[in-house]
Order: C-alpha cells, then sequence, then structure tokens
C-alpha cells in the first residue's frame, strides 16, 4: 500500500520525462495554481469554520448530541457515536480528533471504537467540500445535493454498525 | 447553503449572547484562525499534487486517463468538454487509488470547466460522488488503529468497503430521483 504514492509519482515524472517536458517551469506552475486555488477558497473556509466554532461554543452541537442519542441507539448506533457522527460533515479535523478519543477510551479492537473507525473512513465532511467545490462557480440549489449526501451518509453509519456487530 | 449557514450562526450567536457573551467574539476568531490554518495545510497538499497534475496534465498522460474512462464518464456526466473530462478522470483514478488529497484539486478544475458550459447536472453529481467518500483503502483510519496497538487493524477494511460503495450508490440514486422530482 506504501508504494502506491511513489509508484505514482514515478509514473507521472517518468511520463513527462520521455515526452520531454520541461519539467521544473511546468511543476513551478502547477504550484502557482495551488497558490492562486488556495488563496481563493479562504473566505468560504473562514465563514464556515465561524460558523463551526459557534456551533460547538454556544453548547448547541451537545445539545443536539443529548437529544439525538436516544434516537441513534434506537437505530442501532452506540451512543459514544453519535457527536462522532454529528460533527463530521462539519469537521475533519474535530471528528478525527474525536475518533481519537474514541479509540483511545474504549480501546482500538472495541466494538465502538471499530464502529467509529468505518464511520469515519467512509463518509466525508461534506459542508466543507460543497465550499471548496463550489467557491469559484454561480451554481445554486446546492440544498438538494447535500441532502441525498447527509440521508445517504446516515443510512451507512446505521449498516456500518450492523457490519461491525456481524464480523 | 445560505438559509443553513443563517439558521446554525444566527442560533449559536443568540444562546452564546445569553450564555457566554464574552466568548462570541473569540469564537470567532478561532474559528478564521483555524481556516487559515487549513488554508496552509490545504496548500502544502496542493503545492504537491497540483505540481504534479500539470506534469499530468503537459505530458498527455491525464488524457490517456481520460480515454480510457471516456465512454463511462461522457455518458454519466453528459458532457463532451475534454478538459472537463480529462480533470474527471483523474479526480476518479486519485479517488479509487486512495489519495483523496490528490483529487480535490482535479475535482475543482473539472467544476471549473463544467461551470463554462454551465453543467450543474455534472458539477453537482460529481460533488455527490466526492462527498460520500469512494476511497477502496481507508488508509488514515487504519494508521490510527495501527497507532493505538490494534491486534487487526485491516479487519475494518471489508466493512469500509461495503459502507462506501453503498453511501455513494444510495447519495447517487437519491439525487437523480431528486432531479426527477424537482425539475
Amino acid at each position: 500500500m506504501a508504494l502506491i504514492i511513489p509508484i505514482v509519482f514515478i509514473t507521472v515524472f517518468g511520463f513527462a520525462i520521455f515526452k520531454k517536458v520541461k519539467i521544473y517551469d511546468e511543476f513551478s506552475a502547477g504550484i502557482g495554481e495551488a497558490v492562486k486555488f488556495s488563496l481563493s477558497i479562504i473566505p468560504c473556509l473562514a465563514a464556515i469554520f465561524m460558523m463551526c466554532e459557534l456551533f460547538e461554543t454556544s453548547g448547541l452541537a451537545d445539545w443536539f448530541t443529548k437529544l439525538l442519542s436516544p434516537v441513534f441507539s434506537a437505530l442501532g448506533i452506540p451512543s459514544e457515536l453519535t457527536k462522532l457522527v454529528l460533527i463530521k460533515p462539519f469537521s475533519g479535523s474535530g471528528s478525527l480528533a474525536y475518533l481519537n478519543e474514541i479509540i483511545e477510551k474504549h480501546g482500538a479492537d472495541s466494538y465502538v471504537a471499530r464502529c467509529a473507525c468505518v464511520c469515519f473512513g467512509s463518509s466525508e465532511t461534506v459542508f466543507y467540500i460543497s465550499a471548496v467545490y463550489f467557491a469559484g462557480t454561480k451554481t445554486k440549489k446546492l440544498a438538494m445535493p447535500i441532502a441525498c449526501v447527509l440521508i445517504s451518509t446516515f443510512v451507512t453509519t446505521i449498516i456500518a454498525c450492523l457490519l461491525c456487530k456481524v464480523t | 447553503m445560505n438559509v443553513i449557514f443563517t439558521v446554525i450562526f444566527f442560533a449559536s450567536m443568540l444562546i452564546i449572547a445569553v450564555t457566554a457573551p464574552d466568548e462570541l467574539l473569540s469564537s470567532l476568531m478561532d474559528g478564521a484562525e483555524r481556516s487559515a490554518k487549513m488554508a496552509l495545510t490545504l496548500f502544502c497538499i496542493y503545492a504537491v499534487w497540483m505540481g504534479l497534475s500539470r506534469l499530468a496534465e503537459k505530458s498527455g498522460f491525464s488524457k490517456g486517463a481520460a480515454r480510457a474512462l471516456k465512454p463511462l464518464s461522457r455518458r454519466i456526466f453528459k458532457t463532451d468538454n475534454p478538459a472537463a473530462l480529462e480533470n474527471l478522470a483523474m479526480n476518479l483514478s486519485c479517488n479509487l487509488l486512495g489519495i483523496g488529497g490528490a483529487a480535490t484539486p482535479f475535482a475543482v478544475k473539472a467544476i471549473g470547466e463544467l461551470e463554462k458550459d454551465k453543467n450543474d447536472w455534472a458539477q453537482k453529481l460529481l460533488f455527490v460522488i466526492n462527498a460520500t467518500s469512494i476511497q477502496i483503502i481507508p488508509s488514515t483510519v487504519i494508521a490510527l488503529r495501527t497507532g493505538a496497538g490494534s491486534g487487526a487493524a485491516f479487519d475494518i477494511f471489508l466493512p469500509s468497503l461495503i459502507c462506501t460503495a453503498v453511501s455513494t450508490t444510495l447519495a447517487v440514486l437519491l439525487f437523480v430521483a431528486g432531479r426527477k422530482i424537482w425539475r
């Protein structure tokens, strides 16, 4: 598995050398695009992160966690996972920190930790991705696609918890 | 997005105003600080991958990938824009290889290309596919578990694979159904 990245790099570089591409010029030009891109997403990132921070500080996140825990348990999702499931769509680093906490508290091979890992691995930070992807566009009506992703992520969470019980 | 943002932002501000008024400004600043750090992290990731992607583009490597996936991606995304197809192909390949960091720049480029054709179907579909995560090897999680002393760090591989497949399929189906209902 560790070999995938070196292979990708060597193949692309080798191919570019073979095709006589000016490697240094083009590589730096690519990085130039990265600079422009990183700057262009800052406004959206800042706004979204401020919202996430407020959501946490105001206690709304905890309130939702408490409110939804019984619902989640009824659907077969352990209550320890409620917060992870709620935070994941907003914050990758936040949910990663929380995943770490679950693993440390319950042990890496426990049922809860395995569920948490599967849920974490099979979902993405939806709001952040939508901000980055659509930052430079005029595309409207994103609520429907976002809702589709959130619903299917949630259904998958239920399936994940079932699967971890079986295997 | 505007509605969600306003509701969460405003409700949170109201609560903070009552419970801890002096924390409002500092949380906003924390959020901004996190975004600056995030932008820096992203720059590091994208500098590497966009440099490489430029090489792939200039050497005709992406064209090859695009050609291989063209029959499939043309039908799914309903586009004939060659530059968009190239970036779509690279995005899907990176996702399948499990290098999510590399996938995003290609997706953003593809979306930029699709914007020229006003093809919001393809833009949103691409978002749905990427936002449900289609990685085959959950490398971050496996690394975490190994670090925590797991006896069998790979035993989540199969459940993860199933879940990833289910979530992407379901989201795409919902999206297609949603388009039919609201249009």
